[in-house]
C-alpha cells in the first residue's frame, strides 16, 4: 500500500518532466521540419547525423581531444589553486596582500587575453591548456579566500594556547572552514572550464568539439552542429551535476 | 524592513570590530603585493619576450594615447552599449521567468530541465548556430549576450521567489491581495538579493559573451579591437582594452556588493 503510495507521488513528480522533455523534442522536430535546412533541423535528423558520426569515429576522437586538454587545464588549476588558497588561510597577511587581486582576476573577462595568448605561444597544447586554467583557477582561488576569511581568529588563537600542533591547526581549522568554500569554487570552475575549453578549441588551434561544430557550420551540416551542441549539453549537464555533489558533500562541513 | 533586519540572527554582528583595525594595516600589504606582481610581470617581459609584448611601463604610456583614440570610443560604444541591451532585456525577461518557476510548481517542473539543461551548456558553443540564424551582425552578439546570461537570473530569483517566509505570504492572502499583487509587492522585493546575486553573474557572462561573439563574428567592439590590435602588434593599445573590460567585471561586482549592503544589510552574501 505504501509503495504504491510512492510510486504514485514518484510518478506525478516526475510525469510532468518527462512530457515537457518529450513536448520539447515534438516542438523541436515541428520547427525544424517547417524551416529551411540550413537555419534549423529536426530532432530526428539530428539523432540520425549524431548516430553516423558516432559510427565513423570520429566524434568520439574529438571528444577525447577536448576531453584531455578540459582535465590537464582543470588538474593544473587545482594543483596550483589548492594549496596557494590554504596558504593564503594560514598566512593572514599573505591573503590580506592577494584578496584584491584575485577578485579582480576572478571578475575579469579571461576570454581578453585569448589574442595575446595565440601571438605569444602559438597554435600548441600549452597555449590551449592556458586558457582553461586561466577560467579555471581564479574560481577556486576566489573562493577559497573567501573560505579563509570565514576562519574566525579567536578559532586560532584557541587551537594556539591549548598549544595545538601545526598539523593539527591544519586538520582541525584550516581544512574544515576552507574546504567547503574551496569546492564551491571547483563547483564554479567546473562551468567555467567548458566555456574555456570551447574558446580555446574555437579561437587557438581548431581542435576537439569546438573544430566538430566550426567545420559543421561552415558546411552548412547544421545536422552535424546541432548534435554537436546537444553532446555537449549532456555532457555539461553531467559535470554540473558531479560539482553539486561535490559542493554538497563537502558543505556538511560548513556550518 | 527594518522589522526583517531584526528577526534575522545577525552573525556579522562581531565582524566589524574585527574588520576595522584589519583596513589601515590591509594597505600595505597590498600594495607590496601589487608592486610585486607588475614587477614581476615587467622584468619577465623585458627578459624574454619580444619589444612588443605588454608590459606595465609601456601599457601606461599607452593609456593617454588609447583612451582618445575615436576608433577605441566608437569599439566601446559598440560593446557597452550591445552588453546594457542585452542585460536590460535579460533582467526583464530572466526576472518574469525566474518568479514564474519560484511561485508555480506546474511550471517549475515544466521549465526546469530546459532552464537547467542550457544553464550548463558553455554558452559560446551556439556562435556557429546564431552566426547562421541571424548573420554575422550585432544581433548575433546580443543573442549571444542574451543567452549567456539569462539562465543565471532566472535561476537565482526562482530561488529567492521559493524562499520567501511563509508568514508574509500568508499576510498578504489575509489582506486579500491578489495574485499579481502578492508578487509583485512581496515576492519581488523580498528575492531581490537573490535577483542581484544572479544579475552580478549574468553581467560577468554578458561581458564574456560580448567579446567572445566579437572574436567570432569579426564585428566591431572592444574585443574586436583587442583583437584587432594584437594581431599588427599593438599588444599595449589592445591591453589597454583588457584594462577596462577587467575594470568594467570589477565595477559589476563591486556595485552589486555595494547594493547588497547598502540596501539589503541583512543579507550576508547571495553566492549561488
Amino acid at each position: 500500500m505504501k509503495d504504491q503510495a510512492l510510486l504514485y507521488t514518484t510518478i506525478r513528480r516526475h510525469l510532468p518532466v518527462w512530457l515537457s522533455v518529450l513536448t520539447g523534442f515534438l516542438i523541436w522536430e515541428i520547427a525544424g521540419r517547417s524551416t529551411s535546412a540550413a537555419f534549423m533541423v529536426p530532432f530526428s535528423e539530428t539523432l540520425v547525423r549524431l548516430w553516423q558520426l558516432t559510427v565513423h569515429g570520429e566524434f568520439l576522437s574529438q571528444l577525447l581531444d577536448s576531453a584531455e586538454l578540459f582535465a590537464t587545464g582543470f588538474v593544473l588549476a587545482l594543483i596550483v589553486g589548492a594549496p596557494f588558497g590554504l596558504l593564503f588561510a594560514r598566512v593572514r597577511v599573505l591573503r590580506v596582500g592577494v584578496e584584491p587581486y584575485i577578485m579582480i582576476l576572478y571578475a575579469t573577462p579571461m576570454v581578453a587575453l585569448i589574442p595575446f595568448i595565440l601571438s605569444l605561444m602559438g597554435f600548441g597544447f600549452a597555449p590551449k591548456v592556458l586558457v582553461v586554467f586561466l577560467f579555471t583557477v581564479f574560481p577556486i582561488l576566489y573562493n577559497t579566500v573567501e573560505g579563509a576569511r570565514s576562519i574566525r581568529p579567536e578559532l586560532i588563537e584557541v587551537a594556539k594556547s591549548y598549544r595545538s600542533s601545526e598539523w593539527a591547526l591544519w586538520r582541525e581549522v584550516m581544512l574544515p572552514y576552507t574546504l567547503p568554500y574551496m569546492m564551491t569554487g571547483v563547483r564554479q570552475a567546473i562551468g567555467r572550464a567548458l566555456v574555456g575549453m570551447v574558446a580555446a578549441e574555437f579561437f587557438l588551434s581548431a581542435t576537439g568539439i569546438g573544430r566538430l561544430i566550426m567545420e559543421a557550420s561552415q558546411e552548412f551540416d547544421t545536422a552535424g552542429v546541432f548534435a554537436a551542441i546537444l553532446v555537449i549539453g549532456v555532457i555539461g549537464v553531467g559535470l554540473t551535476r558531479i560539482g553539486l555533489m561535490i559542493e554538497q558533500h563537502f558543505a556538511r562541513w560548513r556550518q | 524592513m527594518a522589522e526583517q533586519a531584526l528577526s534575522t540572527p545577525a552573525p556579522a554582528a562581531h565582524k566589524p570590530q574585527a574588520a576595522a583595525p584589519a583596513k589601515k594595516s590591509a594597505l600595505v600589504p597590498r600594495l607590496i603585493t601589487g608592486v610585486v606582481i607588475l614587477g614581476a610581470w615587467e622584468i619577465v617581459v623585458r627578459a624574454l619576450a619580444p619589444q612588443y609584448v605588454a608590459k606595465p611601463s609601456t601599457v601606461v604610456l599607452a593609456v593617454p594615447r588609447v583612451v582618445v583614440d575615436p576608433q577605441f570610443l566608437t569599439a566601446l560604444g559598440q560593446t557597452l552599449g550591445a552588453v546594457a541591451q542585452g542585460l536590460a532585456v535579460t533582467l526583464v525577461l530572466g526576472t518574469v521567468l525566474g518568479l514564474m518557476m519560484g511561485r508555480s510548481p506546474a511550471i517549475d517542473r515544466v521549465i526546469r530541465v530546459y532552464v537547467n539543461g542550457f544553464n550548463a551548456l558553455p554558452m559560446i558553443i551556439v556562435l556557429p548556430l546564431f552566426s547562421l540564424w541571424f548573420g554575422y551582425s550585432s544581433g548575433a552578439r546580443i543573442a549571444t549576450i542574451i543567452f549567456a546570461a539569462i539562465f543565471a537570473i532566472t535561476m537565482n530569483v526562482a530561488d529567492g521567489a521559493r524562499a520567501v517566509p511563509r508568514e508574509y505570504l500568508e499576510v498578504s492572502r489575509s489582506f486579500r491581495s491578489g495574485r499579481m499583487r502578492t508578487l509583485i509587492d512581496i515576492v519581488l522585493p523580498a528575492s531581490l538579493p537573490y535577483l542581484l546575486a544572479g544579475f552580478r553573474l549574468a553581467a560577468g557572462r554578458a561581458l564574456i559573451g560580448a567579446v567572445v561573439a566579437e572574436f567570432f563574428l569579426s564585428i566591431g567592439g572592444l574585443g574586436f579591437y583587442i583583437l584587432y590590435n594584437s594581431r599588427s602588434y599593438h599588444h599595449n593599445e589592445a591591453f589597454v582594452g583588457v584594462l577596462l573590460l577587467a575594470g568594467f567585471g570589477v565595477g559589476f561586482e563591486v556595485l552589486v556588493q555595494w547594493a547588497t549592503r547598502r540596501f539589503m544589510p541583512w543579507y550576508r552574501r547571495g553566492e549561488k
